[in-house]
């Protein structure tokens, strides 16, 4: 298992900026959705949440992520896992995100 | 670490016909409107009345909430809808059931086809009733929510019940009260058991929601609950028993009630993260608003003030006109602009989202056309209320040309949405897309 390069994982991030939350309208990654990214040679791994469970957004969003990642990086397996604790709240919106609402 | 489940999303087609037919249902009510200003001048016992309100309940309003609720129950109880086969039976016999009924009153002919219009309507709603309650067995966590809604559907059942015995009363005479008596209880039920419940268990969680607000103190919600039904409850007993002159206490529960909701929602808009409404939201609290109309009217038409005969008319018909055409049609307005366009965009864009380019739900359409809905309604209500209280035709005439206007573009922009298809995606590039 090597050390991912810390650039690369600030790079998914940017990456993630891309996808929008169609109701609030604020990019996932300010909203604070994306808890975890780990990145190897081999696989991209995101751990992310939504802001409510039974969101009918689900499949969209994590599909979303998962093809944003493929075309980005497309050497590597991506796995994107949906996890509702920590629970979200909206104290996890970036001055940036609070900025666009 | 507890992982997420996949979508509970159900078939657009359990969802869209609803929004359809019910865009028609309400156009369709403009226009009876339009035919009908002279109905407003003396009983509210009156055929054209008796369309305008079944048309503008079943046709317009429990339609449209049938369709939402299908899309919105798996959010609320975090579970996938029981039966879409149940939801497709119930949404036929609920557009058979209405239009039988409208027919029927309108030409006030109350046999054999009336009948069959509240057979229809009770099967549509047990099978609405089964197709909720299987849902919110299945639910991983029960909530305050889940109770509202819930127990908003058996009022509905009660209610529909309750208008098939009202039915085979008017040919088969067997009920032992005067009619208007059933039709008051009937059409209490259907307004603080059905529509107020479940507005309040649907609107507790996504108002909210849209506020980017996370209130976690529900005891507003359980007081809200018990206050609704114990004063509902309450009411019926009285009013076939007893016929105290306890009505407006009985009332000031479910107001109670009901203040207690609106509490709830201002702590949210509090706690809220988005400051900047859109139409959609604006036209909801407007809704909201406008639910100080028949608070106030509830206590002048329940209590024994000596009010004249013809003023007291007035005053029930602007107290129904308030609700129906007032805060649930109000209601509705804005709410299919918050929610249609979210459900079309998931199933038009599902699968292009993060490999093209794809517009956002409120792209999807036209907001000068609601503005104008938003106005022309507004306008319209006011009139409406105006020309009923001061017994002009010409004052309700204008109203229900501006309600018509209204209904027109309120079609013409859900017939867009419904239409809507994914035209020239351009592929993802970094650079040209919002970050």
């Amino acid at each position: 298992m090597e050390t991912p390069a810390p650039d690369r994982t600030q790079e998914v991030y940017d990456v993630l900026k891309y996808i929008i939350d169609p109701e609030i309208g604020v990019n996932i990654v300010d909203l604070g959705l994306v808890y975890d990214v780990t990145i190897t040679d081999q696989e991209i791994h995101v751990e992310m949440t939504l802001t409510t469970p039974g969101c009918p957004m689900s499949n969209t969003i994590t599909m979303a992520t998962e093809q944003i990642l493929l075309r980005k990086f497309p050497h590597r397996q991506v796995t994107v896992e949906l996890v509702w604790t920590p629970a979200w709240t909206p104290e996890r919106i970036s001055a940036e995100g609070l900025e666009q609402l | 670490m507890a992982t997420a489940s996949i979508s509970n999303s159900p078939s657009k087609w359990v969802v869209l016909p609803h929004y359809a037919f019910a865009a028609g249902a309400f156009l369709v009510l403009s226009i009876l409107l339009l035919f009908s200003t002279n109905a407003f001048g003396g009983h509210y016992f009156h055929p054209k009345l008796l369309t305008l309100t079944h048309v503008a309940v079943l046709g317009w309003a429990t339609m449209v909430i049938f369709g939402a609720l299908y899309q919105l129950l798996p959010v609320v109880l975090d579970c996938k809808l029981y039966s879409e086969k149940l939801a497709f039976y119930t949404f036929g016999l609920l557009g058979v059931g209405t239009i039988l009924l409208a027919y029927s009153f309108w030409n006030f002919s109350l046999g054999l086809v009336l009948h069959v219009a509240a057979c229809c309507l009770l099967a549509a709603f047990v099978l609405f009733n089964i197709n909720v309650i299987q849902t919110a067995r299945k639910a991983p966590k029960w909530t305050i929510e889940a109770d509202f809604i819930v127990t908003s559907a058996i009022w509905l059942l009660l209610t529909g019940f309750v208008g098939l015995l009202m039915a085979i009363n008017f040919t088969n005479p067997f009920l032992p009260q005067d009619h208007v008596r059933y039709l008051q209880l009937h059409a209490h039920m259907g307004m603080a058991g059905w529509f107020l419940l479940l507005i309040i268990g649907v609107g507790s969680k996504l108002i909210p929601m849209f506020l980017l607000a996370h209130p976690e103190d529900t005891r507003k919600l359980n007081w809200s609950y018990n206050l609704i039904n114990g004063g509902l409850v309450f009411f019926i007993f009285d009013h076939l028993f007893f016929r105290s002159p306890l009505t407006p206490l009985y009332a000031a529960l479910v107001v109670g009630g009901l203040v207690l909701f609106l509490l709830f929602l201002h702590d949210a808009k509090v706690l809220g993260h988005r400051k900047d409404m859109d139409l959609g939201m604006k036209q909801t609290f407007l809704a909201l608003a406008l639910l100080i109309v028949p608070i106030v009217l509830v206590f002048l038409v329940s209590t024994d003030l000596g009010l004249p005969q013809q003023v007291l008319s007035s005053l029930y018909l602007v107290y129904g006109l308030s609700i129906f055409l007032g805060f649930i049609s109000a209601l509705i307005l804005g709410q299919t602009f918050k929610t249609l366009p979210f459900i079309v965009w998931m199933h038009v864009y599902e699968d292009h989202v993060g490999r093209y380019k794809t517009p956002l739900p409120k792209d999807l359409f036209n907001t000068h056309l609601l503005r104008w809905q938003n106005i022309s309604y507004l306008l319209g209500f006011l009139l409406l209320v105006v020309g009923v209280l001061w017994r002009v035709e010409a004052v309700i005439l204008a109203g229900s040309i501006a309600f018509c206007l209204a209904a027109i573009l309120y079609t013409i922009n859900v017939f867009h949405l419904l239409v809507h298809k994914a035209q020239h995606l351009t592929p993802f590039v970094y650079g040209n897309a919002r970050a």
